[in-house]
């Protein structure tokens, strides 16, 4: 299979990118840039070539299908569209900065792939799932995933750039602390059952959600608090993408057993470990790794301070990615999700988890346009919206999934 | 003297000053994100049993007090949904006047103050005289798609020009999308009803059995208006709806992805073959229904949505006869399970022996094998025949459902499997929806409106050309309501090529 090679040689050329952008951050040479951008471009054409490739094998295998219905897929097509847009956005705003953050995430994404070999068959499709009404609904949702989590990269940054200080060392303790209690009460009311272990989870929510309410309304006030805001969602999305990275690598290890959806394996290796001592060093180096950002983050900040755009433009470029995810995602994933339900089960909408998270990243995103016509939410408001709605995009791509499939067992139709 | 308001004047004003802030519409939404999150985290409308199962008995009593067991159609959520789509509808009929006079607003030159208020300009002189300035302007001006209007008074030449006007549109395409969705899903809600039917391959149905009864004829038939049509079992089973027409189900089949060994076992499409028949029994129509591609007859739609086993039905399994060496079709013949039939065309008694719902052949040997299927799913279904001349056996064969045209016939006739028939049935999903167009429209306009809003920008330009001792003095300025780092770029290319 050509496809596979053509994927493994766009990941390399990532990596090039990767290690050019984070040098160009360092070493502010714009040769150095140029050549990011470029190998960049390369590997966008080779992965084109090889989505499209596999398009057409598809075709020769006999079943004929857009290559976007299996995480594989849609891994290697939320790469494409990061780095599509990413390009766009360089391009526009003529800055590259932004590659140094976007990139690595990009060939993680794809390095996780080529290392362990996950299930790249061409697979054929399950009736329901044969419908164009799908193919476009999944080609929008990612493109919009895509540009919020561009979005999202940009806000990281304007947050950073936003804080003053780091503030009193009371706010990381007391969200070390936080996690010290709370991780273990989780593990011990989810072992005491199904209703110890809801009353977890909306306690949780419950939490986390006011953390939130009270970082949009007073975040412009404390600065100290949306700083820590930014440690912990740079720590949630690394902690993500290595705890998965992990699990990749060890499932393809173990040969897994045919069949099995490896989404059942999800943080198994790390969080959901079955030893004890596991679960204490993966926490520990969640511990360690939130730290470590809230207490380097303002050396990064002095790092950058020269090189990356304004915080009005900062601001700008959030609200211009959202302004284009939202009206995709509003078509593409709401509309042509619904219309492809009603024509295979009748109903257009059954609020189900998936839906419904859905929805609810849409509510977020459209807080986050209506927001700026409320007096006095301004840009650290608006980036605070916007990273919340990215947890909101990731929560209904894998927590629906992961979280909320762990509590009681859906069917798998919203799949 | 001022008039005095009354107190419902003042209450009314205040009422829709309150549903005209966009800070309640954000209210709202943050709200309907957060109380969302319950109905997810929470199964929705499962058994009373499954939930004592779950949850101790005062949690299930606090829970279903609040109504989180069917959260999204609790009074209060929907009353949430009813702020909201008030809230958009009076912002929508409070500012939509405004933006229509934007619209309507003829194009004028602009005066000293106006110029002065905008951000966006820049003066420089052409070369060349007035008219040379004059014809530079607007000839920019056309390559970029501007149609400007013309004023002309003594050494001043003044143009006004606009774009993307109805940009301004967008937003109000967006929030009546959502309006309609709203009042299309409760349309649905009040009118329509969800239903199943398990169908036999074979038999034909009048009603269907509703898993929810429209809320409209319940509530006629409460206050006593109407009755419903609804045909209640009286031994407490579940309600039906009739149809006012019979709908037969004439077979249903599953497809298998072919694996190079033959049918993998993984199905790759549902299918039945449905006939409406009217109360006369005379036939209205076919259709071949597939998982999302529905039959709709009258405004009630049936979905494939699963199907089953029928252990006690007799099967019959419909055969082909064609002669070898022949384009001739053949015919079908239908022959009950361990029954015989004679065939006059080959001069035949066929004997449907076995039946078989996984069988194999050999392509080296041409030797029969069979499978265990799961659920005894028909993946090759096989069926053995015994072919008789006067009552003398002549030989025996097999005919399965991926071998047509089977080599292994003796005689000069090809025997081949059509259907097993009889030992199903379908399942459908029934809906009656008279809101889903609604629904659609607004489906539509919300894929359209946002494009529009967020996509265009209403863009205007205004150019003065003055004599000054000789020199043509050119401003030119701009402004737009959407996209500004955009149009300074457009604006600057413009002033680039006036300047040339």
């Amino acid at each position: 299979m050509e496809s596979s090679l053509l994927f493994t040689i766009a990941t390399l050329i990532y990596l090039a990118a990767m290690v050019l952008y984070i040098s160009f951050l360092s070493f502010k040479k714009e040769g150095i840039g140029l050549a990011a951008s470029v190998s960049t471009h390369i590997g966008l054409g080779v992965q084109t070539i090889a989505l499209a490739l596999r398009w057409i094998e598809s075709y020769q295998m006999g079943i004929g299908r857009a290559p976007l219905t299996n995480l594989y897929e849609s891994l290697v097509f939320f790469t494409w569209c990061t780095v599509l847009v990413y390009l766009v956005v360089e391009h526009r705003y003529k800055t590259r900065v932004f590659g140094a953050f976007v990139m690595p995430v990009a060939f993680l994404a794809l390095a996780f792939i080529n290392v362990t070999g996950i299930n790249t068959d061409i697979s054929p499709l399950v009736p329901a799932l044969k419908s164009n009404w799908l193919l476009y609904h999944v080609l929008l949702s990612f493109i919009s995933y895509s540009t919020f989590a561009v979005a999202f990269t940009v806000s990281m940054l304007y947050l950073l750039m936003d804080a003053e200080e780091r503030g009193s060392a009371v706010n990381i303790y007391a969200a070390l602390g936080a996690i010290v209690v709370l991780a273990p009460l989780g593990y011990v009311m989810a072992g005491l059952g199904p209703n110890f272990k809801t009353t977890f989870w909306l306690g949780l929510g419950a939490l986390v959600i006011a953390w939130f309410v009270y970082l949009v309304v007073a975040g412009a006030r404390n600065k100290s608090q949306t700083y820590l805001f930014w440690s912990v969602c740079v720590t949630l999305a690394a902690g993500l993408l290595l705890a998965m990275g992990i699990d990749f690598v060890l499932y393809e290890l173990k040969a897994n057993p045919a069949g099995e959806s490896y989404r059942k394996h999800l943080f198994e290796a790390t969080f959901l470990n079955p030893s004890t001592s596991v679960l204490v060093l993966a926490w520990a180096a969640v511990l360690g790794f939130l730290w470590l950002t809230w207490s380097q983050g303002m050396r990064l900040k002095a790092r950058l301070k020269q090189i990356i755009p304004s915080q009005e433009l900062l601001d700008d470029m959030t609200y211009r990615m959202i302004a284009f995810g939202w009206p995709l995602f509003s078509a593409g994933g709401l509309v042509m999700g619904a219309v492809w339900a009603n024509s295979a089960w009748g109903t257009y909408w059954s609020w189900d988890p998936k839906e419904t998270w859905s929805l609810i990243t849409w509510f977020i995103y459209s807080i986050y346009l209506h927001a700026r016509y409320v007096r006095g939410w301004k840009g650290t408001q608006m980036a605070i919206i916007s990273a919340v709605g990215f947890i909101g995009v990731i929560f209904t791509y894998l927590g629906v999934n992961l979280v909320l499939s762990g509590l009681h067992a859906y069917g798998g139709i919203a799949e | 003297m001022e008039r005095q308001k009354g107190i419902v004047e003042i209450v009314a004003e205040k009422v829709w000053k309150f549903f005209s802030s966009v800070k309640l519409a954000v209210i709202l939404l943050i709200i309907l994100a957060i109380v969302s999150v319950i109905g997810t985290v929470i199964q929705q409308n499962e058994s009373p049993e499954k939930y004592l199962r779950e949850y101790s008995e005062t949690t299930v009593q606090v829970f279903e007090m609040l109504g989180f067991f069917d959260m999204y159609h609790t009074w209060w959520f929907v009353i949430l949904l009813f702020l909201l789509t008030a809230n958009l509808t009076v912002c929508t009929l409070e500012r939509f006047p405004h933006t229509l006079r934007i619209i309507a607003a003829p194009l004028k030159p602009i005066d000293d103050e106006g110029l002065k208020a905008l951000q966006l300009k820049k003066e420089l002189t052409v070369k060349g005289g007035m008219e040379k300035a004059e014809e530079r302007v607007l000839q920019v001006f056309k390559a970029h798609g501007y149609r400007p209007l013309e004023t002309r008074s003594a050494g001043l030449f003044q143009l006004a020009a606009q774009k993307g006007v109805y940009s301004r549109l967008g937003v109000y395409v967006t929030h009546v999308s959502i309006i309609l969705i709203f009042v299309g899903a409760l349309t649905g809600a009040f009118f329509g009803f969800k239903a199943f039917l398990n169908l036999p391959e074979g038999q034909a149905s009048s009603v269907v059995y509703l898993r929810n009864e429209p809320m409209w004829d319940q509530i006629m038939a409460a206050l006593g208006i109407a009755e419903s049509p609804v045909i209640y079992n009286p031994d407490g089973g579940v309600p039906a709806m009739p149809l006012g027409y019979y709908v037969q189900c004439n077979n249903f089949d599953v497809d298998y992805y072919q694996g190079p060994q033959g049918p993998t076992g993984m199905p790759s499409e549902y299918h039945s073959t449905l006939s409406v028949y009217n109360m006369d029994r005379e036939k209205v129509l076919d259709k071949r229904i597939r998982v999302n591609d529905p039959l709709t007859y009258r405004g009630i739609t049936f979905y494939q949505s699963s199907y089953g086993p029928m252990p006690d039905a007799p099967g019959k399994v419909f055969l082909n006869i064609r002669p070898k060496n022949s384009t001739d079709v053949g015919e079908t013949v239908a022959i009950e399970a361990g029954q015989a039939a004679y065939v006059p065309s080959i001069k035949r008694t066929i004997r449907a022996v076995s039946f078989a719902p996984f069988g194999m052949r050999n392509p080296a040997t041409g030797e029969v094998q069979f499978y265990r299927s799961n659920n005894d799913e028909y993946i090759n279904p096989t069926v053995e025949l015994e072919i008789l001349n006067n009552d003398r056996p002549v030989y025996k064969t097999f005919v399965m459902k991926t071998d047509k045209g089977s080599p292994y016939m003796p005689e000069d006739y090809i025997i081949s499997y059509v259907h097993y028939f009889g030992t199903r049935y379908t399942g459908l999903q029934v809906t009656k929806d008279p809101g889903v167009w609604v629904v659609y429209t607004g489906f539509i306009m919300l894929c359209i409106g946002p494009f529009i809003a967020f996509f265009g920008s209403h863009r205007k330009l205004w150019v003065r050309v003055q004599d000054r001792k000789g020199q043509a003095v050119v401003t030119i300025a701009g402004a737009a309501n959407r996209n500004r780092l955009g149009f300074e770029r457009a604006f600057n290319q413009i002033v680039e090529e006036i300047s040339k």
